[in-house]
């Protein structure tokens, strides 16, 4: 591969980024190099990217989607409910994942009405589904603070994979969920680049109508999309309640942005179409990095939000930079076979 | 009989939408006078709506303009908030200070408030229109940036203890009609000169008809999406300051609600999500019916949660209506020209 466009490859200056930002934050504190930290970044990052991946797909197909913290905070909420209500057996993890990720798709098989059947704008779609599961949420299933969660999620919050005690440090402690984080990634990779579902998810994202031209169903692809992110918002829910070991109904609000930002950051073109999981596991881990170590910089915790919106701003900047750079390269290729 | 009726049908009545949300608003307000006579069909209630519908009705206005050009800018309540806290930190470094001094001071501090809300609409202007920015992206960012400096700049402290003068505008009455509606009238007002007897309001609308065109016309269409955007934010900052003035308090996370709120609005206001169609008239009566239906659910005392459902719901259901009505507006044309 030509070594200038792999320079030039959102991925390449994304590690870049992350490098130089880990040099910088190093230097100034030498704790940031511990393994203590790194799995730390880690485990902040699992349910992000979760939602990240799901946000991916909705991005790739040239929609956008607000209501997955809402989706989320909706499942995980009411799986630990239902678990309580009916008294099923507390020591079961499996259960209460399953619940919610069956919930999740429920939920997302709304979105995917409105959206696939209705034709409603996706935002706009969202945005309201995203009022109705919340609201329902607080006026029908519960509005307390849950702090016994089932044992099972509650002990899976502490599962560790390997346990690492440094000559002198933190013990440094890498959750088993890393497993299963990475198959999942793995297999949503492979679903967008190796099957017909992946490549419709690209075409639907490139162009509606040449997609429907192609013989794709529109409307069936855009139903599995949005259940498919119902069921990924849905699992990242009951896992950031088991790692936060609390169901609180009213968490996850407002972390929309920080998601769309990695997953914009990670290259996704807001226009469809374009993005990898590669790009978004870069963008998610580079989120992480910000908000959590931008304290040992010496930078106050309430800036936070504006790193990353200023964050967002330039990837974007830069993102239609290089779009419209492109559009005139084509004008000038197409005037030159004009003039011939 | 048809002539007469098709004379009938010029003035307000000619806007099929217009007409529609007439009826909704009688009927909402037919509804809860008969539910609730004691608490809602009170004068008390009526004023209290009169002091809330301003803001959001003001906010929704702002939305709706970028919306005419098929944008959307979600980045009002941000603003609106920076606006506010700039304009209140001014007025309370100098609220010692006698009468008339303190007076100029507040007009200096509503200046800079209405500068802040100027800037940020400028920043908007050029993401959106000058680099090309998708306007979901853009706003979306520069809402997380805008917040997250108004969070870093007060520690997510809020402002309060507003002096007295500048309270009364937000508390006070103009000839018996509380001065916040009196401004959201003058404002309403000027909007729809703006877009219906300027030039720059029929580029609005042509710009968000068809954007494509509009560049073949050698419009201006980048100008006139940089003026939206900008009288947004303009917009925005006077939302807030009303707002200040009415809570006696800024602070960086008021009403993050409003977002959902004044897209809800504008939807129901008839504003076509896609551009190039939509009224001030239509965006006053929707704020009316959901100040209403807010204040009917207190009154028969809903849960606060489900006016958030319903919000959401109002809005889905609106965008199915017309997606509807419009399928069947189009197959009952087709089938016309087909049987002559």
């Amino acid at each position: 591969m030509d070594f200038m466009k792999l320079l030039r490859r959102n991925e390449t200056a994304l590690i870049i980024a992350i490098i130089l930002l880990s040099i910088v934050i190093g230097l100034k504190s030498p704790e940031f190099f511990t393994l203590a930290n790194l799995f730390d970044i880690f485990r902040s990052s699992f349910v992000q990217l979760l939602f990240a991946l799901g946000v991916l797909i909705v991005i790739i197909s040239g929609g956008i989607d607000v209501s997955f913290p809402a989706v989320g905070i909706f499942s995980g909420y009411t799986a630990v409910v239902l678990m309580r209500q009916f008294h099923w057996n507390p020591n079961n993890l499996m259960l209460p994942i399953a619940l919610a990720i069956v919930i999740g798709i429920a939920l997302g098989a709304v979105n995917a009405v409105a959206i696939a059947s209705f034709g409603i704008p996706t935002l706009i779609a969202t945005l309201g589904t995203s009022g109705i599961f919340r609201g329902l949420m607080l006026t029908f299933i519960g509005s307390s603070f849950i702090s016994d969660i089932p044992v099972a999620l509650d002990k899976f919050a502490t599962a560790d994979l390997l346990k690492i005690q440094p000559a002198h440090g933190t013990l440094a402690r890498l959750h088993v969920l890393i497993i299963p984080i990475v198959i999942i990634t793995v297999l949503v990779s492979l679903l967008l680049s190796r099957t017909m579902f992946g490549r419709s998810v690209y075409a639907l994202g490139g162009g509606i109508e040449a997609t429907r031209r192609l013989g794709i169903s529109i409307k069936r692809t855009q139903a599995k999309i949005y259940m498919l992110v119902g069921g990924l918002s849905g699992l990242a829910g009951i896992l950031y309640v088991s790692l936060q070991r609390k169901a609180n109904p009213y968490d996850l609000t407002g972390s929309e942005l920080d998601i769309i930002a990695a997953v914009v950051l990670g290259g996704a073109s807001i226009m469809g179409g374009n993005g990898t999981v590669f790009g978004t596991v870069l963008g998610v881990l580079l989120i992480s990095l910000i908000k959590g170590n931008l304290i040992l910089l010496g930078v106050s915790g309430s800036w936070q939000r504006a790193a990353v919106g200023a964050l967002l701003l330039i990837g974007i900047t830069v993102q239609a930079l290089n779009e419209s750079k492109k559009a005139k390269n084509r004008r000038v290729a197409t005037n030159d076979e004009a003039g011939e | 009989m048809k002539e007469r009726l098709s004379k009938f049908n010029t003035g307000l009545l000619a806007d099929r939408k217009i007409t529609q949300l007439m009826a909704i608003t009688a009927l909402t307000f037919g509804y809860f006078s008969i539910v609730s006579k004691d608490i809602f069909f009170t004068s008390a209630n009526f004023t209290s709506m009169s002091y809330q519908i301003p803001e959001i009705a003001i906010l929704s206005i702002a939305v709706m303009l970028s919306m005419l050009t098929g944008g959307i800018d979600l980045s009002i309540v941000s603003i609106s908030n920076a606006a506010a806290l700039v304009a209140a930190w001014i007025m309370t470094g100098h609220i010692s200070k006698s009468g008339y001094e303190s007076n100029l001071w507040i007009v200096i501090a509503c200046i800079a408030g209405i500068m802040v809300g100027l800037l940020a609409g400028a920043v908007n202007s050029l993401l959106v229109a000058k680099l090309n920015v998708t306007p979901i992206l853009a706003t979306l960012a520069t809402m997380t940036l805008f917040n997250g400096i108004a969070i870093g700049m007060t520690d997510g402290v809020s402002v309060s203890g507003l002096p007295d003068q500048f309270m009364r505008v937000g508390n006070g009455t103009f000839f018996g009609i509380p001065t916040p509606f009196v401004l959201m009238v003058v404002i309403a007002f000027a909007i729809g000169v703006l877009i219906n007897r300027t030039t720059l309001g029929l580029k609005v609308f042509l710009v968000g008809t068809n954007r494509k065109a509009a560049q073949y016309s050698v419009m201006g269409d980048r100008k006139v999406i940089a003026w939206v955007y900008l009288v947004s934010g303009f917009l925005s900052s006077l939302a807030g300051l009303i707002i200040a003035s009415r809570t006696s308090a800024a602070s960086p996370d008021f009403g993050s609600s409003y977002i959902l709120l004044a897209i809800v609005v504008v939807v129901l206001g008839g504003i076509n999500p896609n551009g190039g169609f939509g009224t001030v008239t239509g965006v006053i009566l929707a704020t009316a019916v959901l100040q209403m239906v807010s204040s009917g659910f207190n009154a028969l005392r809903f849960s606060q949660f489900f006016y958030l459902v319903s919000q959401g719901g109002v809005l889905i259901f609106v965008m199915i209506l017309n997606v509807v009505l419009e399928r069947r507006r189009t197959s009952r044309s087709i089938s016309k020209s087909l049987r002559s």
